[in-house]
């Protein structure tokens, strides 16, 4: 599995594709610090924040999906998926192991966009501090760390688009569907929340109990949104350890649903 | 304890669902084949006759809609069967990325052959397949018999039992297509079982102890070389319009000019012939108005 894993890691870094993202990706968020028409203070801090955090979201789930599923169906289509599967390996370990790949892919991005962002915020924050030294009486504001920790959080919700790629994948027959739907339900999977308010107003039971089952297929992904309580204080609590173990509890549950639904269906896949 | 046959596939049967009715398109039918250990055993039969479909149950990739497959009394879906395979597709494609060396040692890896013994290996199957001294450039830039040694090095370096080779010499010169037949007879040599298939019809016929021919999912014959091209009640002499008495007097002739007559053959067909007779004769059976060029007076040829 291990093995898989690497060799579809070394697969990924070389593609074109993920060179093109991380470099815009780096940009935009360099180019966030740019914008000195924000310049009134901690405001364009949080303005920074929300671009950088934006970016490692879009282009984070654009990658999720993209680099799964062309990974995936590199192999298929490559016919290489044939001559690794003649070998003693389960289709378990061959789907985990892509899964691995490009889950280390993904957070390798996470990294290297949350340290430019760090880097960013650190350097804004300071030219700040040194044109406004009044609006920084305690030194610096922002939680620096957490924007690390912000990245680890958004690695945890790309895993699950990339399992759900990775699922979606494993009955489609082209690339290009399984980017489009997984894309889909990337959007229900954020706007949970609207279906939660929805189905909290629905009076009969029954069917209350029906959608909130439905509700569960598809992960709430607000709850990922934890971005300016982390870093940019404000009058919001700060988080727990707690917090971030129902995150992380909640992440290993739908990642791991959502790959052995894709052996289900990989199993009794023609290869 | 007898050693259980290389591959044993008892009543197999294949089915593809086809378009959203889910139509059967059935691939194999009723096969039966035995193929026993350390030979070389040639899977016949025009495009569309099963050969991969069969292929692909024996590594487990298909599961068969009716019977039963064994690789060494192992049943072939389960991964622990593989252990003893070694397989190379048809016009095989590799990481392009990696060197041969490196191509070779990803696959030890995942067929679990242990760290201390892989470079050992990897370089022992590169020597096989006469690659040492293009190992360390990219797959990328191989060409096509180059693939296929690659390819085949992959398929040896866990030291399998049995190899399946899926037309190894396709599109390879013929200087390749030899070096190729040459570590094929090296494998056998070796103790090790093979199972071939090609289009390359002498080739098969210079190389395989077996043979099966496969059409339209069924297998039409089965046998030695030596059984299926022999023509039974038959003798060859070089000779036109030979009667007994003629024979005779030229046996009688000869012995006056001091020659004698050795021996007399039996007329066979070549492979190829026979392969067409077989392939064409039912493939008019199965639509009449197909015109059958390929088995016009087979033995012609053979009389010699």
């Amino acid at each position: 599995m291990q093995t898989i894993a690497a060799n579809t890691f070394l697969e990924a870094v070389r593609q074109r594709f993920f060179n093109t993202v991380l470099t815009i990706a780096v940009a935009l968020v360099l180019g966030a610090g740019f914008f000195q028409q924000f310049n009134f203070g901690a405001s364009e801090l949080k303005f920074v924040t929300d671009f950088g955090f934006g970016a490692i979201f879009f282009f984070g789930a654009i990658l999720a999906i993209t680099a799964m599923t062309q990974l995936f169906f590199s192999e298929i289509e490559n016919r290489t998926a044939l001559t690794l599967l003649a070998k003693p390996v389960y289709r378990l370990e061959f789907l985990v192991g892509k899964f691995l790949g490009a889950h280390c892919l993904i957070g390798v991005f996470c990294l290297l966009i949350s340290t430019v962002l760090w880097g960013v915020l650190y350097w804004r924050e300071g030219a700040l501090m040194a044109s406004f030294p009044d609006s920084f009486p305690d030194g610096r504001t922002l939680a620096y760390g957490e924007v690390f920790l912000f990245g680890f959080v958004q690695w945890l919700k790309f895993g699950i688009i990339a399992a759900i790629a990775l699922f979606i994948a494993s009955f489609s027959n082209t690339n290009l569907y399984t980017v489009v739907v997984s894309f889909f339900v990337l959007v229900i999977c954020q706007l949970q929340y609207i279906a939660r308010d929805a189905y909290a107003d629905i009076a009969n039971p029954m069917l209350a109990a029906l959608v909130w089952f439905l509700s569960l297929l598809f992960p709430n992904f607000q709850i990922f949104n934890l971005g300016d309580r982390m870093v940019v204080p404000g009058s919001e609590p700060a988080l727990t350890a707690a917090t971030y173990g129902g995150i992380l509890c909640f992440s290993l549950i739908y990642t791991v649903l959502f790959l052995l639904l894709a052996l289900v269906n990989f199993r009794r896949k023609e290869i | 304890m007898s050693t259980p046959p290389a591959i044993s596939i008892k009543g197999l049967t294949k089915d593809f669902s086809i378009g959203m009715k889910g139509t059967k398109l059935r691939a194999v039918e009723d096969l039966n084949l035995e193929i026993a250990d350390n030979q070389i055993y040639g899977l016949l039969g025009p495009n569309g006759s099963g050969k991969s479909t069969t292929i692909k149950i024996i590594l487990g990739l298909l599961a068969p809609s009716v019977g039963a497959c064994e690789i060494y009394g192992q049943p072939s879906g389960s991964v622990r069967s593989r252990h003893s395979v070694g397989f190379l597709p048809e016009a095989p494609y590799f990481y392009r990325y990696l060197s041969g060396t490196e191509l070779v040692r990803f696959y030890a890896r995942v067929c679990g052959v242990p760290k201390a013994e892989q470079a050992e290996r990897v370089s022992e199957v590169i020597e096989l397949v006469g690659m040492t001294e293009a190992a360390h450039r990219r797959v990328g830039t191989y060409s096509k018999g180059m693939l296929q040694r690659i390819g085949l090095a992959q398929a040896l370096v866990h030291d399998p039992q049995l190899v399946i080779l899926d037309e190894p010499t396709a599109g390879v010169d013929p200087l390749g297509s030899a070096a190729i037949a040459d570590i094929i007879r090296t494998l056998k040599k070796r103790g090790k079982t093979v199972l071939l298939s090609s289009h390359l019809l002498a080739q098969i016929e210079g190389l395989c102890d077996r043979v099966a021919i496969l059409h339209r999912g069924k297998l039409i014959r089965e046998g030695t070389i030596a059984e299926l091209t022999s023509e039974a009640n038959a003798e060859s002499l070089v000779v036109d319009a030979l009667t007994p008495a003629a024979r005779t007097a030229v046996e009688a002739a000869l012995k006056t000019h001091g020659v004698r007559l050795r021996r007399t053959e039996t007329p066979r067909l070549s492979l190829d012939q026979l392969f067409l007779k077989e392939v064409s004769s039912r493939e008019a059976e199965h639509n009449p108005s197909t015109k059958n060029t390929a088995s016009q007076d087979p033995g012609k040829e053979s009389d010699s």
